[in-house]
């Protein structure tokens, strides 16, 4: 089991000249720290338009911002929207090429889609072919990556032959990954033998049934790079505090909040009946956490909200189901003061991690 | 906090439905047809939304003409403009104004569900490409529409949004201005996605004076079986709905 940071960049109204500013320097001061306590990894979400949700339409800035105060945090860019009215494939191919070296190489890539109106009507995207267009580009983007010289002509872009520059640092490439929100999506990951990027949160017994079916599925793959990724990644959130009643109070709090201001946003089901768009998706299971009848499981054994030894006890099970990675959200609209989040880091890794850590050398569990 | 609604309820409370009370009985609507158009709006539309609820960002409408071959007040087609929003964190449409084809549908919506209902002529028409909306009010229009070029997509593909109405309701006794909760069920039966066009929208006449619709967004005609239910949550305007929600009675399930 690894465990990492996650992204979504989120500030508070109002908004100052400073307010955005400090939401990224605490943001990489937590990344900073948590290099240094041996978290595996860092995504940063691309969002547009999502106010006070994210605040992060540039992760590729962000990440690299990361690795410059970094030494060994893997970072990952998470997602590229795959929708070339926001993305061109070269620019994707460059951009990327760029961050791996860098970073010395600890480039991951995470594709996907978009799945609100907000950011789909902004950039006046057909919701209908967001699928398709994110088919065509991860299977472009290995080559563009690999392959001396590139030409391309396709449905959604093309481009006459020429040498993409530079290539990446990693060898053959960097592992790649799809966001999975939507029911199925895991489907689409497997056949091209990609990893799983659950962007979902909590309920054991479907994210059991949908890894289960991920893992047989990848067996038969087509991979669309020079290697399978068959790692399987999920997001939870963290606030790690000896005093449990605390740790789970205000981790409640950063949960709700979150939960309330995904819910804000505009699906694209909600504005645009499409088949493209088959399922309600993430926000309105996020909308049912935050006032439905699932509120209460926000503070259940799933997340990582409360005294090291709960948190313990649902990474375990994270484990148990099949998870590889876990990627924290750390903080929402930073109703959690830095010193605080900081704090919860620290901890998590001297009273969580070894127990992990323990399991993978073989050498038994600590806890 | 997500941004609030900035309705000076002062300005709109002269001209509100009023409820009787609020245990009307359900109406149910077979076979309905609904043409559904949803447009961006500028933000400034945020002054019509009540301070209980958040805009919708970017901010939308949809214009929604229904035809209702089957109802207790016999057959009636109905003309809705709503501005689209949270309650929390519940999508909503908050109704500016409708227009019924009938004064005994137009009344029996506002006693009953608290609709700012008014009688006027409305016509739902279909062609080869395309189905047409209008609404004349005093043999004025006040809304020529269409969906153009419709094709065939699932009803599962079609999410409707509750409504809220802005009137007068009798609660504990005491008879106050409220958002009351309209949450219909659907079963469908046909679904077409087509472009939305809206050659004339009188703002004024739709209670949003000046409005203007910018980016159209989507359009859908459907037919369905559905209903309007039993009053089930009340909120108050003033209040964010997480404060200020009352409930009424129990879930549909529970009847």
């Amino acid at each position: 089991m690894k465990f990492g940071l996650f992204y979504e960049i989120s500030v508070p109204r109002p908004w100052t000249r400073e307010s955005e500013r400090t939401v990224y320097n605490n943001a990489l001061e937590q990344v900073k720290l948590a290099d240094e306590l041996g978290f595996d990894q860092v995504w940063a979400v691309e969002h547009h338009f999502l106010e006070e949700y994210s605040h992060c339409p540039a992760p590729e800035m962000f990440l690299t911002a990361c690795a410059m105060v970094t030494k060994k945090i893997r970072v990952g860019h998470g997602i590229i929207v795959c929708v070339p009215e926001f993305n061109h494939p070269i620019k994707i191919a460059e951009r990327t090429a760029v961050l791996d070296i860098l970073s010395g190489g600890r480039l991951e890539v995470g594709t996907g889609r978009s799945a609100t109106w907000n950011e789909l009507g902004g950039f006046r995207v057909d919701p209908d072919i967001t699928k398709k267009s994110w088919d065509e580009f991860v299977r472009c983007l290995p080559k563009m990556w690999t392959q001396e010289t590139y030409s391309y002509q396709g449905e959604f872009w093309s481009m006459p032959e020429r040498c993409i520059i530079p290539k990446v640092y990693q060898r053959p490439h960097p592992p790649m990954w799809v966001a999975v929100t939507s029911p199925g999506t895991e489907l689409d990951a497997a056949d091209r033998g990609l990893g799983s990027l659950g962007l979902t949160f909590g309920q054991f017994a479907e994210q059991e049934r949908r890894i289960a079916e991920y893992r047989r599925r990848i067996q038969l793959c087509d991979p669309v790079g020079e290697f399978v990724n068959d790692s399987v990644s999920t997001v939870n959130f963290l606030y790690c505090h000896e005093d449990d009643d605390k740790a789970r109070a205000t981790g409640r709090r950063m949960a709700d909040t979150f939960n309330y201001l995904a819910s804000q946003l505009i699906s694209a089901r909600e504005a645009y009946p499409s088949r493209s768009y088959p399922s309600l998706g993430l926000l309105p299971q996020l909308r049912r956490q935050a006032t439905g009848p699932d509120a209460n499981e926000q503070a259940g054994e799933g997340l990582g909200l409360g005294n090291p030894e709960r948190i313990i006890r649902a990474m375990k099970k994270w484990e148990a189901v099949g998870v590889d990675r876990v990627n924290f959200l750390l903080n929402a609209m930073e109703i959690i003061p830095q010193a605080d989040v900081l704090a919860s880091l620290r901890l998590f890794a001297k009273e969580v991690m070894p127990a992990f850590r323990d399991a993978k050398s073989g050498n038994g569990g600590a806890a | 906090m997500p941004l609030f609604g900035t309705l000076e309820l002062s300005t709109a409370v002269t001209s509100l439905p009023v409820l009787r009370d609020l245990d009307t009985e359900p109406w149910s609507l077979p076979k309905a047809e609904i043409l559904q158009m949803a447009f961006e709006v500028p933000r400034a539309t945020h002054a019509l939304l009540p301070k209980a609820v958040h805009p919708a960002i970017p901010s939308y409408v949809t214009l929604l003409v229904s035809r209702y071959p089957e109802s207790p007040v016999g057959p009636f087609l109905l003309a809705q403009l709503r501005l689209m929003a949270r309650a929390g964190a519940h999508p909503r449409g908050f109704i500016l104004r409708a227009y019924a084809s009938t004064p005994e549908a137009a009344a029996a919506l506002r006693e009953r569900w608290g609709m700012p209902a008014e009688a006027a002529t409305v016509s739902l028409k279909r062609r080869h490409d395309r189905v047409m909306a209008q609404v004349l009010r005093d043999g004025v229009p006040v809304l020529d529409a269409a969906l153009v070029d419709p094709q065939p997509i699932s009803g599962g593909d079609v999410q409707y949004i509750h409504s809220v109405t802005l009137a007068q309701a009798p609660v504990d006794g005491k008879t106050g201005t409220w958002l009351v909760q309209v949450d219909p069920r659907y079963t469908f039966h046909k679904a077409e996605r087509g472009r939305p066009t809206v050659s004339r929208l009188d703002g004024e006449a739709w209670g949003a004076p000046g409005l203007a619709l910018q980016n159209p967004i989507s359009s859908t005609v459907c037919t369905c079986d559905t209903d309007l239910p039993r009053i089930r949550f009340v909120m108050d305007p003033e209040v964010p709905v997480i404060r200020g929600t009352k409930k009424i009675r129990e879930s549909r399930e529970a009847e």
